[in-house]
């Protein structure tokens, strides 16, 4: 649309009908822009104006003084304001206020309130975590995954410390157990139980990234297993119990050469603890069971973080799972009571956290909140104290998907303004 | 209007039998004249023949007129009382449920006793306390004697407590399960013993009377060492000594005031229980591991269930992941009624109307004694 001052009557007529107010048309039509822009009230209460107004042209003149400052906002896009209004030869005046009138002075305010030039409203830009109740904050994840590794880390060296103590199966045989009494051992079942451990956990990869709040989820995940490990640290390491099964093929003992144990600690963090790697030739790390910290932990964080409506991905998981661990008995790999202690704590860890997590009244220290006595509560404190609410499940492609495919809309005013 | 005409003709009669009212027969029916006018509300409710008095004949009325209205029930909320509400017999069934799993943990011990390996078969397992530190003879029972006294203070503090019936019924309760997850523990794997000093009583393949009989004996001596009952192996994790005294000092910490004089009596009840727990691993009796579960369970399960309790915003709640555990049912089944945190309060246990005083804890003593009245 051209500007205002350059219109054509017929151009005025168009624009009136536009505008729906053709009862003008035959009154105005010898007027063209700048005729138009020059109209008042008077006009409108002398003859022929008049026959054809009904509120002497209040409406229409607002309309004009609309289209007035809209067409010179178009015309003065990008130019210093204060040197456009002397370089396009305005037939108005220059007010103080850099508002236009056009000859009429109107007490130095501008008519009908209206401001020629937009009006700058500063916003404060607020921090993000003031901005969301659930702030991603990478930082405090990157605490949670280093937290994780040191777990690992001495699980493994843990692990290589306890296997020195491991009393030799000759010695002490396994101890009796019920499971292994009604079961005999099956040579494949740990196969099984390893390869189900890797479908949950690439699972739960695929499904933390495809999250929109994957920092905060991430944190947690790798809070709890740290927690889990350390614990698992604790227990290995007061009581070292036998060999559950003769078929066991333990590594020599290397006493006190620290350099082959590191090596082992090495390939074992490789390998990922896990037998079919064949990174996992060591014994003693039988209280708490491992494996199924992580079969248990990663079904209850997929069921916890994906659409209620998904129930037959949850069976699925929740069998993939159960088998797991059922396969890590059959395999007389753990004795009965690795595994009962180790679903019991992930589960009561998981839940734990959780509750604290959803509940604000549960997030501060006070004589009413046991849950605050545990020795982990400035941990949680620290991660947890910018989430406002509970996480809500949603989902957003990650980052980099995400600039591949533009779904953004574009705001043409607002976009070419900016431009 | 009907009443006004009433009232009229009240006054009227009023003023013009006034001479006759005053008698004292008269009084007994204000309402009729004593000339016998009928009128049209013969029947009066008793309860507005009380005033005779002449200018009250308007007040009268009004009560008449009252009467033919609906009232308008305005409820109140219920006093704090009921919100706590004693049901002694939800006590009763949790001290039924404690002494069952006491007596099925004991069945427990004397079966699994016939499946610990012997000693020279398993040697005791590596453990890195017995590594450090070398048996104590008599540290067991010290163990034991800490125990009894724990026990027998919590006892007398409970039975001072107010709420008594809602207490108990958590100890009962919190115990039993703790007992029954021991049974599951116990049965599952069978440590060897943990030192070579115990002497296990020998094994009965297939001779029921006398286990039961063990049983029994077991049961009777509270499964002390110090009354000679305990001579039975294979009970090895997880603790029972260990659960008991975290138990009993956890709910003595609880349910008793925070001023700074019970601090002293805090500080030592937990020196007793600490002391108690360290005097089982240096007699070898148990492993560390088994000490170091019975904590952990006593502990968080305590916990769980309080902050279930103490949270009301929880009960209703959708996000509630405490009530994901197997035994919430009876949870709910327990503390269905019970709206508050249990305020700690003292009296006397024979209440005796005019003595027994109601001491709180703290010294808001006005705020709770007009919120518990």
């Amino acid at each position: 649309m051209k500007e205002v001052r350059l219109w054509t009557a017929s151009d005025v007529s168009d624009w009136l009908t536009e505008e729906g107010m053709q009862e003008y048309t035959e009154a105005l039509r010898e007027k063209d822009g700048p005729a138009l822009l020059q109209l008042s009230e008077q006009d409108f209460n002398t003859l022929p104006l008049s026959l054809v107004t009904g509120d002497s042209g209040r409406q229409l003149l607002e309309r004009i003084e609309t289209l007035r400052f809209t067409s010179h906002m178009k015309a003065h896009k990008g130019n210093n304001h204060k040197n456009s209004y002397h370089a396009n030869g305005h037939v108005g005046v220059i007010l103080a206020n850099g508002s236009i009138s056009n000859g009429k002075t109107v007490n130095g305010g501008p008519k009908n309130g209206l401001l020629s030039e937009p009006v700058r409203i500063l916003i404060p830009s607020l921090s993000e975590q003031e901005r969301t109740p659930f702030p991603t904050e990478w930082f405090k994840t990157g605490v949670a995954f280093l937290y994780a590794l040191c777990c690992f880390l001495m699980t493994t060296v843990m692990i290589s410390v306890v296997h020195e103590r491991v009393p030799p199966k000759e010695e002490t045989p396994p101890l009796p157990d019920k499971f292994f009494d009604l079961f005999d051992r099956v040579e494949w079942a740990f196969s099984i139980c390893e390869i189900n451990g890797m479908l949950l956990v690439g699972l739960w990869f695929t499904q933390w990234l495809l999250l929109k709040h994957r920092s905060i989820i991430g944190r947690r995940f790798f809070f709890i297993v740290g927690t889990l490990y350390l614990y698992r640290c604790v227990t290995m390491y007061v009581t070292t119990l036998p060999v559950p099964g003769m078929h066991f093929k333990c590594s020599p003992k290397l006493f006190g050469d620290w350099e082959a144990q590191s090596r082992r600690v090495m390939k074992l963090m490789a390998g990922g603890g896990l037998s079919i790697t064949g990174s996992h030739a060591l014994c003693g790390d039988y209280l708490y069971s491992g494996h199924t910290v992580m079969l248990t932990l990663t079904y209850l964080f997929i069921k916890e973080y994906s659409p209620r409506r998904f129930w037959w991905y949850h069976s699925i998981c929740w069998c993939l799972s159960a088998v797991g661990i059922f396969c890590i008995l059959l395999a007389h790999d753990h004795y009965t009571i690795d595994v009962v202690v180790a679903y019991f704590m992930t589960t009561r860890l998981f839940w734990w956290y959780h509750t604290m997590a959803n509940q604000q009244a549960l997030k501060e220290k006070s004589a009413g909140n046991m849950f605050s006595r545990v020795w982990w509560f400035s941990p949680f404190q620290y991660f947890e104290t910018n989430v406002r609410g509970i996480v809500p499940r949603n989902y957003q492609l990650p980052f980099l998907l995400r600039t591949l495919t533009s779904t953004r809309v574009k705001y043409s005013k607002l976009d070419s303004r900016e431009s | 209007m009907a009443q006004t005409q009433l009232l009229d003709e009240q006054d009227d009669g009023q003023i013009g039998e006034c001479h006759v009212m005053v008698t004292v027969e008269d009084r007994t029916h204000p309402q009729t004249p004593p000339t016998g006018r009928t009128h049209p509300y013969q029947d009066t409710p008793p309860f507005s023949q009380v005033d005779d008095q002449p200018k009250d004949s308007k007040l009268r009325g009004f009560r008449r007129i009252r009467k033919n209205q609906d009232y308008v029930h305005i409820t109140m909320a219920k006093s704090s009382i009921s919100r706590l509400p004693s049901e002694w017999w939800k006590t009763g069934i949790a001290f039924i449920w404690a002494g069952l799993n006491l007596v099925l943990t004991t069945v427990m011990i004397t079966i699994v006793h016939d499946r610990v390996p012997d000693k020279s078969v398993s040697p005791p397992l590596p453990d890195k306390f017995f590594d450090y530190v070398p048996r104590m003879e008599w540290a067991f029972r010290v163990t034991e004697v800490i125990g009894m006294i724990l026990v027998i203070l919590w006892f007398i503090q409970w039975l001072s407590l107010k709420y008594r019936a809602i207490v108990g019924r958590r100890f009962f309760f919190l115990q039993g399960l703790l007992y029954m997850y021991r049974m599951v523990t116990m049965y599952i794997t069978t440590l060897p013993v943990p030192s070579m000093h115990m002497e296990c009583a020998p094994k009965l393949q297939n001779n029921s009377h006398e286990k039961l009989q063990r049983v029994y004996q077991l049961v009777s001596g509270a499964g002390l060492s110090i009354t000679g009952s305990h001579r039975m192996c294979g009970d090895f994790l997880y603790s029972g000594h260990t659960v008991m005294l975290t138990l009993t000092f956890l709910f003595i910490y609880e349910y008793s005031p925070r001023s700074r004089l019970w601090t002293v009596y805090h500080v030592i009840c937990g020196l007793l229980s600490t002391m108690g727990v360290a005097c089982i691993l240096l007699g070898h009796e148990h492993y560390s591991l088994d000490v170091v579960v019975a904590y952990f369970i006593t502990s968080r399960l305590f916990y769980w269930y309080h902050t279930m309790a103490n949270n009301q915003a929880l009960r209703g709640s959708p996000h509630n992941y405490l009530n994901r555990v197997w035994w919430s049912f009876m949870f709910s089944f327990l503390e269905k009624n019970v709206k508050l945190s249990v305020p700690c309060t003292f009296s006397w246990p024979i209440s005796v109307p005019s003595v027994s005083f109601k001491n709180p804890c703290r010294s808001y003593s006005k705020v709770q004694s007009s919120r518990e009245e």
